[in-house]
């Protein structure tokens, strides 16, 4: 035996090892989806008037920088409701520059004013759109966190019609249960605020510096601990940019080498940042993240679009922010009602005739190949059995969820796997017709086969990739599982079998048939 | 062994108008039951109704689901809540032609109701069986309450009396399961007798009644649909890297073609659109590329070694040399899906469905279209004069 194909049999036999290393006990390492299994049944409520409280402390801001861009002169302009705000204490004069001023920038808001005062109300069908587009938004985050973490069987449906503010999620069987529903429930709400005082021991002491009560604009926020220490701060109300205009959020490290989280900002985000920071050069911002503080930092310059949040995370806590910012925050707060486990929406019938379906399918296929190619069929079947073993451990390698149709896939990708050795052995026919001795038609057969066996597997292989990278739940699943079948098939077909033909052949010193 | 005799010269591009013709008149079809028929969606695609069913003893699943053929739906998905032997979760959508969610919903869950009485054979207020009696398991709290008053019991008796079993009612399952438990509730003796006579318990309960939105909703699609139009700008882009660019074209040609057959089928015989019938799409559209590459890796061949040729007999040599092989790979993925579509059981049966079309036509236009749209396209794909 030459030296290179003994290398070639221990390459082989070590990608078999390490699959059937990979997904055995078969029963555990699988990972079956909801119909085979069952898994968790999670009902979210989404707290829609959060939602509508982010956007009126925001309008607050707007309305601030409006008045005094135009120089009214005004005493507060602060939420009151969760959908209503006020201005205060301009000027008699100023009645009619206001009017027009709220009616040209506030199309949303019914407002009554007088010579003193205005109050703007979010117009009802503005609410529930918006209320509406929570939910939405809240349905593709939570359905974004759930494939990011690679459950790739999971469904999300809203629950109620209208006016219903819950979603379902169902999930497979997932390693760690818990995290993952903190995952999706964690709003990974992080907004930048403006520091007005601080650090302060105690609420006492925070209250006392502005004379008994923190004023109506601001709020007194809790430091995360770490850095920081048990530390409290005042900070303006209102955001200055809000976590949805948050872009590519990725791990890396701060300068005392702790995970840390970087992450750019979209234009909107860009220009308003720049803005705020030009105007406060050497004040203080606050990173808050779920209303918790992470980071307090004086600006030094103008700010644009990369920034970094230090904190004391662990490598997991930074991983699973880096998820849940990169899968958009949800726009707001979201409470589970019901948790419940669920069993397999298949019955044990459907599931065994499934099975034995694909059994039946599989061993008409390995009949054919026998009978048409025969000797040559023996080799392709030992392929075809490699291949299995390969699909499954890579299956298992890439946690791919395993449905009945998954299986029914499988069944089907080895139907087409066996195109790789059809493919080579129609050549090998074709060299020997031509008048070519055996093992050179074997040589050649391999030779001309394989441009046309990866020109064609790259191709679909090229469409995978791009369902993979651009779909999402199913979609995403069964693009792995496309991919896993080609590159095991290509290894199989174009690897293995020559080997199994080299180890059949090679030694014999005079070759005149073979057997195909 | 040998499918097919030795070297084939079947002359295919002579016969490409008659199935261009052919495929048209399929497409066409397709095209009319859309505009006048559309898809039938299955609950993945519009939504449905989610009931949470409670028994008073727990069943097999697959009693439940004969139940719900009976009314149209055996197709419902239904879940065991794991940790209680009675309680499931039933998910389904009544085909009343509807347009609105709500509208189907009314009806949905009197279908639930209606398997499960006359085809389950468990009794509720709803039932036929039930007579007059009240059913202890599912009345409001009003009518409760009226029935004691009117039965002679005092305003203050009928409200304690309703409260005690309605607390009763808020167990693990939602339901009373025995009559011993009235007994020895500490109801009074007179109220007792009176549930015996003109009550009865329920079989079971919903416990939760609740409309789901589609599975595939609208931002689910959109993302779907722009995967797959990259997908195909990708694929396009590594033809026309290692073939021509009007390979590529023709290619793509051929899958939309495969796609609208396969969709064609799926209209005019009314199969329910599912996820696994996209998937099984997607899985065509695999198939069909591997197909038509097999097909023109061999047209590039011949390209160089047939220079004086004229298109259609590098075309015609091409798909004769590769026949053999394209009928034997298509021959195993039919054997392995056939067995799939006999065997696997109502679940995986529209699957095979659509794969079975799906192949058998993905086959026919790698040999009758794929080179057929090279000829139209002479000029490109030659890149000299037909001389």
């Amino acid at each position: 035996m030459s030296r290179s194909l003994l290398w070639k049999i221990l390459l082989i036999v070590g990608v078999l090892a390490y699959s059937v290393f990979t997904f055995t006990p078969i029963g555990e390492k699988v990972k079956l989806g909801l119909d085979l299994k069952g898994g968790m049944h999670l009902v979210l409520e989404v707290q829609t008037k959060d939602a509508i409280k982010i956007n009126t402390d925001q309008q607050v801001i707007t309305l601030r920088g409006l008045l005094k861009d135009s120089s009214i002169g005004f005493e507060s302009v602060r939420a009151t409701a969760v959908n209503r705000f006020e201005v205060l204490g301009y000027s008699a004069d100023m009645q009619q520059r206001v009017r027009d001023l709220l009616d040209d920038e506030f199309p949303d808001w019914s407002r009554s004013i007088d010579d003193q005062s205005a109050v703007l109300t979010l117009k009802p069908n503005i609410q529930q759109r918006m209320e509406d587009q929570a939910i939405e938004k809240a349905m593709e985050t939570v359905r974004n966190r759930v494939d990011e973490y690679g459950v790739a069987e999971a469904a999300v449906q809203k629950v109620g019609i209208g006016s219903g503010n819950k979603i379902l999620v169902l999930l497979p069987g997932v390693d760690d249960q818990k995290r993952v529903k903190e995952l999706i429930k964690s709003t990974a709400m992080l907004e930048f605020k403006h520091v007005e005082a601080g650090p302060f021991q105690s609420e006492e002491e925070a209250k006392s510096n502005y004379g008994g009560t923190i004023p109506e604009d601001m709020t007194l926020y809790r430091s995360a601990g770490g850095r920081l220490g048990k530390a409290l701060y005042v900070l303006q109300a209102a955001t200055v940019v809000p976590g949805k205009d948050v872009r590519n959020a990725a791990r890396s490290m701060d300068q005392y080498g702790g995970p840390a989280v970087s992450f750019t900002l979209n234009n909107q985000g860009q220009s308003k940042m720049e803005k705020y920071s030009a105007a406060n050069i050497g004040q203080r911002m606050a990173i808050v993240l779920d209303n918790r503080i992470e980071s307090v930092a004086t600006i030094e310059s103008v700010l644009n679009y990369n920034i970094q949040i230090t904190g004391t995370f662990t490598v997991q806590e930074v991983d699973d922010l880096v998820l849940t910012l990169r899968s958009g925050a949800l726009p707001a707060s979201m409470k589970y009602l019901e948790t419940r486990s669920i069993g397999p929406s298949l019955g044990a019938d459907s599931i065994r005739k499934g099975i034995i379906a694909s059994q039946i399918g599989l061993a008409l296929v390995v009949l054919f190949m026998l009978i048409y190619y025969r000797g040559a069929g023996i080799n392709s079947v030992v392929a075809l059995l490699f291949n299995i073993i390969i699909l499954l451990g890579v299956m298992v390698a890439f946690k791919a969820t395993l449905t009945l149709p998954g299986i029914a896939g499988i069944v089907l990708t080895i139907g087409m796997s066996v195109d790789a050795n059809v493919l080579i052995f129609e050549r090998i026919k074709e060299e020997l017709r031509a008048g070519k001795v055996p093992k050179m038609a074997i040589e050649q057969g391999f030779g001309k086969a394989f441009s046309t066996i990866m020109d064609a597997n790259i191709t679909t292989i090229i469409t995978a990739l791009f369902l993979f990278q651009f779909g999402t739940g199913p979609i995403k699943g069964f693009a792995v599982t496309l991919m896993i079948g080609i590159v095991a098939s290509m290894f199989t077909a174009i690897f293995v079998s020559r080997v199994i033909f080299d180890l059949t052949y090679g030694r014999r010193k005079k070759l005149d048939k073979i057997s195909i | 062994m040998r499918m097919l005799k030795k070297d084939t010269k079947i002359d295919f591009m002579s016969m490409r108008w008659l199935a261009f013709a052919g495929s048209g008149l399929i497409i066409l079809t397709g095209i009319f039951f859309f505009i006048t028929r559309g898809f039938n969606l299955g609950i993945d695609f519009t939504g449905g109704t989610m009931v949470e069913v409670s028994l008073v003893k727990g069943l097999p699943i697959s009693e439940l689901r004969a139940g719900l053929s009976q009314v149209g739906m055996g197709d419902a998905v239904i879940q065991k809540v794991e940790g209680s032997d009675q309680k499931y979760f039933i998910k389904a959508m009544q085909k009343t032609g509807q347009v609105s969610l709500e509208e189907d919903h009314e009806q949905t869950v009197a279908a639930f109701r209606r398997a499960l009485n006359e085809h389950v054979g468990l009794v509720d207020h709803s039932s036929d069986a039930a007579g007059n009696k009240l059913d202890i398991n599912n009345v409001s709290e009003k009518t409760l309450i009226d029935f004691f008053v009117k039965e002679g019991l005092s305003e203050e008796d009928a409200a304690t009396s309703t409260e005690i079993l309605l607390d009763m009612r808020k167990n693990e399952v939602g339901l009373i399961t025995d009559f011993a438990q009235i007994e020895n509730s500490g109801l009074k003796k007179r109220v007792i007798t009176l549930l015996k006579e003109k009550g009865f318990l329920g079989d079971y309960t919903f416990l939760n009644v609740e409309i789901v939105g589609p599975q595939v909703g609208k931002d689910l699609r959109v993302k779907t649909t722009l995967a797959a139009v990259w997908a195909l700008i990708g694929m396009l882009i590594y033809i026309g890297f290692r073939f021509k660019f009007i390979f590529g074209i023709s290619a793509l040609v051929t899958l939309f073609h495969d796609v609208l057959v396969m969709l064609t089928f799926l209209l005019v015989f009314r199969i329910e659109m599912s996820l696994q019938v996209v998937a099984a799409i997607l899985t065509i559209i695999g198939y069909s590329l591997n197909d038509t590459i097999v097909i023109f890796d061999r047209v590039r061949d011949n390209l160089q070694l047939m220079k004086k040729d004229k298109a259609e007999d590098i075309l015609n040599a091409s798909v004769n040399q590769t026949l053999s092989r394209t009928i034997v790979t298509s021959g195993t993925t039919l054997l392995a899906v056939l067995a799939l579509y006999l065997f696997g059981g109502e679940v995986i049966h529209t699957f095979a469905y659509t794969l079975i079309i799906g192949i058998v036509f993905g086959t026919y236009s790698s040999i009758f279209q794929s080179c057929a749209w090279l000829k139209i396209f002479e000029s490109a794909f030659l890149g000299r004069k037909n001389g």
